[in-house]
């Protein structure tokens, strides 16, 4: 999360240099002083109580120890002129970002009801679904100002695509992370669980994912005319997530015990790094094929100055398929890894699994046209485009159609 | 060996070319979707009664219904694993030879035409040299010496990423060795299923091959020695737990618990909890005799055996039972609302001029809002759990009184046309004062209104008796997957360098930067160029940086030497 608030002219900014460095050892320490935590304190690992006890006085110590050795570390090692501090600079505002959003969580948590109001066969009244819908309502009024952008390149209405967009990732990330802690809320604690176990979370999940990896392609590249491309997308998305809700099936359930897996929070997310990214993807190729199509009627056309060129839209399509395609790879690889150890076989041929496969074999030869062929233009900008539609039908398509081990992805 | 050559090299480049491993990829995409799109490994009925003989018998010659294990397939995997094999070959030594390769100079048209360079004016050669292979070691310098006809130049090249072109081999080499593991599992692992009822022990397992099922004994014996299950209070299974026993020849060799995701390892196989259900319970039932004495008999059965009435020609197949039914009580739209309607039994009932039908009897009456409603029984004409309807008995068959209320009323009731309310109530106090001749039950008008319904619906049952669930002793079965996978770890190792190699591919870039090195009136001057193959702002970025470390390097030098 490359955050917005990050000013190129300003003389010091606490995400460059040395305090960018300090500050991300510090961070790193404390994550060292959380795993400390969850391998020596008390009695060891518990998944359901050690989000609780992170925040406990005993978290706090060691949060605290770690970050202390982590910020010594830091100061120490800044002292050194000619050391490049790109790691720390890349690193720290996206553990910014989560920090943030954490807070978010914790502020909502005051806002939800009491305990006594709160049942498991009526969620409507749980205070997540009021921050989704602030989320929805963000991300489609983004979408309607990226596309006013198009036209009204001057205007303030770009940067404010791009505020709401992040205002949309932070509301949807936190409403996650508060569903999180209001699965434990619910019956007694017994069906707590992180909120990537079904269709209408997973949905959420790839909003925030399709905007991150796009903010941060616009942020490195000015390339915000692609929003109009992207948000689109995730509009279209979000109509579909509204539909979800509308039949209940934002209700949070308990897991069924293939699910109850460490795995999930692994595979799951890492899953939609590669779709969120093939997205991105497809709206890149969206923008070279429809601004080739204006070059083609009018080569003067003024909506031309604001589209990147047909060579950025290019490689910006190929580097959001560089994000998605090795973390696609290793999120099958960790998906296999998981069924080799509750279903008793890394590979079952189930249809999510195929697809996946046939996903993941579309992009490489998408990579493959582009190195070992040297194309580009307008076949690899179709090729993004119905690489995407194969990963559509991939997510949703499969749950929605084909029965298989992963049905726990099903409507119900 | 030439005639190997001859023969080898035009199949090896054939396979290996890109237009044959693109032709073998779709093959294997399409194929996949057919797989997906055509549910694999159903009941052989299902497929004929969906796709009718003729299609029914082309799907099964061509092996549709187990398609990932048919040798065309399987040969497309083999060709497709051939043909990597074939390109490495051919590529290998091209991508380590152009690795190998650094062109220590770089023309002056060539560095025309690149993006990143400045030049540099300092004034010790041998100082510039030393400051920049000390503070850029990073860089792998190499050295190359030029005459040139105003005397000698040096060029330093610099690289940073140079086995990037590794990516491509290691990427190629793993999917090579995930396809080997696989072979590996194909061809020596197996995987299948297995029930063990509580306290019983087996050592077979089944699975499914091609149209068939084949068995495979096991060189031990599990004894399922303990089942449980927890539920959620939606009726969900939460977790599902089985204590094992691993036996080799009678001996007990382990025990261990076992839940899904955490499988049992033993001698290279491995033990998963898949599924569960009912192994076998003793259930006992009352037969409420719809004859004229209308007697009670309690019978004993097993489930998956059929009990046969010796009073009647009624058999009774017991299928299922259920020690919890919790259903969703509340109208689509409202509130959810968990209720569990108690133990049951399904069982499909036959018998003469009777049409066979799936029943599931309760044992515990319908209550709603603290209001006895009668037992209920779910009838599926079709036999299929999906299609159960509920029918409301009226009695509470879990209280025998009730049933001889009925009884001493039906009895009483006045058979003739001409009978009224009034005797038809008379009838209904006479009942009551025979079975309650001490106290009257509790909610009269209830019980009135259910012995009303019972007499709507009891008469007209077809059956010669209504099989009421009464007791039962539960046992579980516990479902396994047995499998052993020598191909898994190698699968591992070809997914992790898979990983590997994607990300030296994707995000190492291959940087390269050159300096001449020439000696002017005052000095030296440095012409520095550089240049990357991927990741051109991060380069930029990068340049710009070297460019002031080169500097500054090279002042803290002058300083050093000054205090000495």
């Amino acid at each position: 999360m490359t955050a917005i608030t990050l000013d190129a002219n300003s003389k010091f900014s606490i995400f460059e240099g040395r305090t960018a460095h300090v500050r991300c050892w510090t961070y790193l320490g404390m994550m060292v002083g959380m795993a400390a935590m969850a391998m020596f304190a008390g009695d060891g690992y518990v998944e359901d109580s050690y989000i609780f006890q992170l925040f406990s006085l005993e978290g706090a110590k060691w949060m605290a120890g770690g970050g202390v050795v982590g910020m010594a570390y830091g100061f120490t090692t800044s002292k050194d002129k000619f050391r490049a501090f790109r790691f720390s600079e890349i690193l720290v505002p996206w553990i910014d970002g989560a920090v943030l959003m954490i807070a978010l969580m914790g502020l909502y948590t005051l806002f939800e009801p009491s305990q006594a109001m709160i049942s498991y066969k009526d969620q409507s009244n749980l205070f997540s679904g009021r921050v989704v819908m602030t989320m929805n309502v963000m991300l489609l009024f983004s979408a309607l100002c990226y596309v006013s952008y198009l036209f009204a390149p001057a205007s303030f209405i770009g940067k404010l695509g791009t505020i709401t967009a992040w205002i949309g990732v932070y509301a949807g990330g936190s409403a996650l992370l508060l569903r999180w802690y209001e699965s434990y809320l619910l019956m007694g604690g017994d069906i707590g669980h992180a909120p990537v176990s079904n269709l209408y979370e997973v949905f959420i999940l790839l909003f925030c994912v399709i905007c991150i990896v796009y903010l941060t392609l616009e942020s490195r590249h000015q390339a915000r005319a692609l929003g109009a491309f992207v948000l689109p997308i995730v509009s279209a998305g979000v109509f579909f997530a509204i539909w979800l809700e509308s039949i209940g099936q934002s209700d949070i359930k308990p897991l069924v015990p293939a699910l109850q897996s460490y795995w999930m929070k692994i595979h799951v997310p890492l899953n939609f790094v590669g779709y969120g990214s093939f997205a991105v993807a497809c709206a890149a190729g969206a923008a070279w094929l429809v601004r080739n199509k204006i070059e083609e009627r009018n080569p003067n056309a003024a909506m031309l100055a604001v589209f990147p060129s047909l060579k950025q839209l290019d490689q910006l399509s190929y580097k959001a398929v560089a994000i998605g395609f090795p973390a696609f790879t290793l999120a099958t690889i960790l998906g296999a890894a998981w069924a080799a150890e509750a279903w008793g076989g890394y590979w079952s041929w189930d249809p999510k699994e195929t697809w996946a496969l046939i996903v993941w074999l579309v992009f490489g030869a998408y990579l493959h046209a582009r190195f070992s062929h040297g194309l580009q233009g307008k076949i690899l900008a179709w090729w993004a485009v119905l690489g995407f539609l194969v990963t559509i039908f991939c997510f949703v398509g499969v749950n929605m159609y084909l029965s298989g081990l992963h049905s726990y992805g099903q409507l119900t | 060996m030439s005639f190997i050559n001859k023969t080898f090299k035009p199949i090896l480049t054939r396979l290996g070319s890109m237009p044959v491993a693109i032709l073998l990829l779709v093959l294997l995409a399409v194929a996949s979707v057919i797989g997906t799109v055509l549910k694999q490994n159903q009941d052989q009925a299902d497929y004929l009664h969906q796709f009718g003989p003729t299609w029914y018998w082309t799907f099964r010659s061509l092996g549709l219904f187990d398609m990932y294990h048919t040798w065309w397939f399987i040969a497309i995997l083999a060709l497709l694993m051939f043909s990597l094999a074939a390109c490495l070959l051919r590529n290998v030594p091209r991508f380590i030879k152009e690795m190998k390769s650094r062109k220590g100079t770089l023309s002056d048209s060539a560095r025309k035409h690149m993006e990143h360079k400045f030049d540099l004016n300092l004034d010790n050669k041998a100082k510039a040299i030393a400051t920049i292979k000390a503070s850029l070691p990073d860089w792998k310098w190499m050295e190359t010496k030029v005459q040139q006809a105003d005397g000698e130049v040096l060029w330093l090249r610099g690289d940073k990423g140079r086995f990037h072109k590794m990516g491509y081999i290691v990427v190629h080499t793993a999917m090579l060795i995930i396809l080997i593991g696989g072979w590996m599992s194909v061809q020596f692992g197996f995987r299948g299923n297995m029930a063990v009822p509580e306290n019983a022990k087996e050592s077979e397992i089944s699975f499914l091959k091609g149209t068939g099922i084949e068995y495979l004994k096991m060189p031990f014996e599990i004894r399922c020695d303990d089942f449980s299950v927890n539920f959620f209070s939606t009726g969900a299974p939460s977790e599902f737990r089985s204590t094992l026993t691993i036996l080799e020849d009678g001996k007990e060799m382990m025990t261990s618990d076992i839940i899904v995701n955490e499988p049992l390892y033993y001698k290279g196989v491995r033990i998963y909890q898949a599924s569960f259900g009912d192994g076998g319970s003793m259930v006992d039932l009352n037969l409420f005799r719809l004859t004229k004495k209308g007697n009670l008999d309690t019978v004993k059965g097993q489930i998956y055996t059929t009990f046969e009435d010796p009073y009647s020609d009624a058999s009774l197949e017991l299928k299922d039972f259920r020690p919890y039914n919790i259903e969703n009580m509340a109208e689509a739209g409202k509130p959810k609302d968990f209720k569990d309607m108690g133990p049951s039994v399904d069982f499909v009932i036959r018998g003469k001029g009777l049409q066979p039908v799936l029943v599931r009897s309760f044992m515990e009456p319908f209550i709603i809002d603290d209001q006895n409603q009668g037992t209920i029984m779910m009838i599926s004409k079709s036999g299929d759990t999906r299609d159960f309807e509920s029918y409301s008995l009226g009695l509470d068959f879990s209280d025998p009184k009730e049933w001889q209320l009925f009884q001493a009323f039906v009895h009483r009731l006045p058979t003739d046309d001409k009978a009224t309310q009034q005797d038809n109530l008379d009838a209904f106090r006479a009942a009551l004062d025979e079975v309650y001749p001490d106290e009257r039950p509790a909610n009269l008008p209830m019980l009135g209104n259910r012995v009303i319904q019972a007499l709507k619906v009891l008469p007209d049952m077809p059956w010669p008796f209504v099989p009421i669930l009464k007791d039962y002793d539960q046992k579980y079965y516990t479902g396994l997957q047995v499998a052993k996978d020598p191909g898994m770890d190698v699968v591992w190792i070809g997914s992790g360098l898979l990983v590997f190699g994607l990300c030296i591919m994707f995000y190492v870039a291959h940087r390269k930067v050159w300096i001449k090195v020439s000696d002017v009136q005052d000095g030296v001057a440095l012409q520095v160029t550089g240049l990357s193959n991927r990741n051109p702002i991060a380069f930029e970025q990068e340049f710009e940086d070297l460019e002031a470390q080169i500097k500054t390097a090279y002042e803290q030098r002058n300083e050093q030497g000054a205090s000495i």
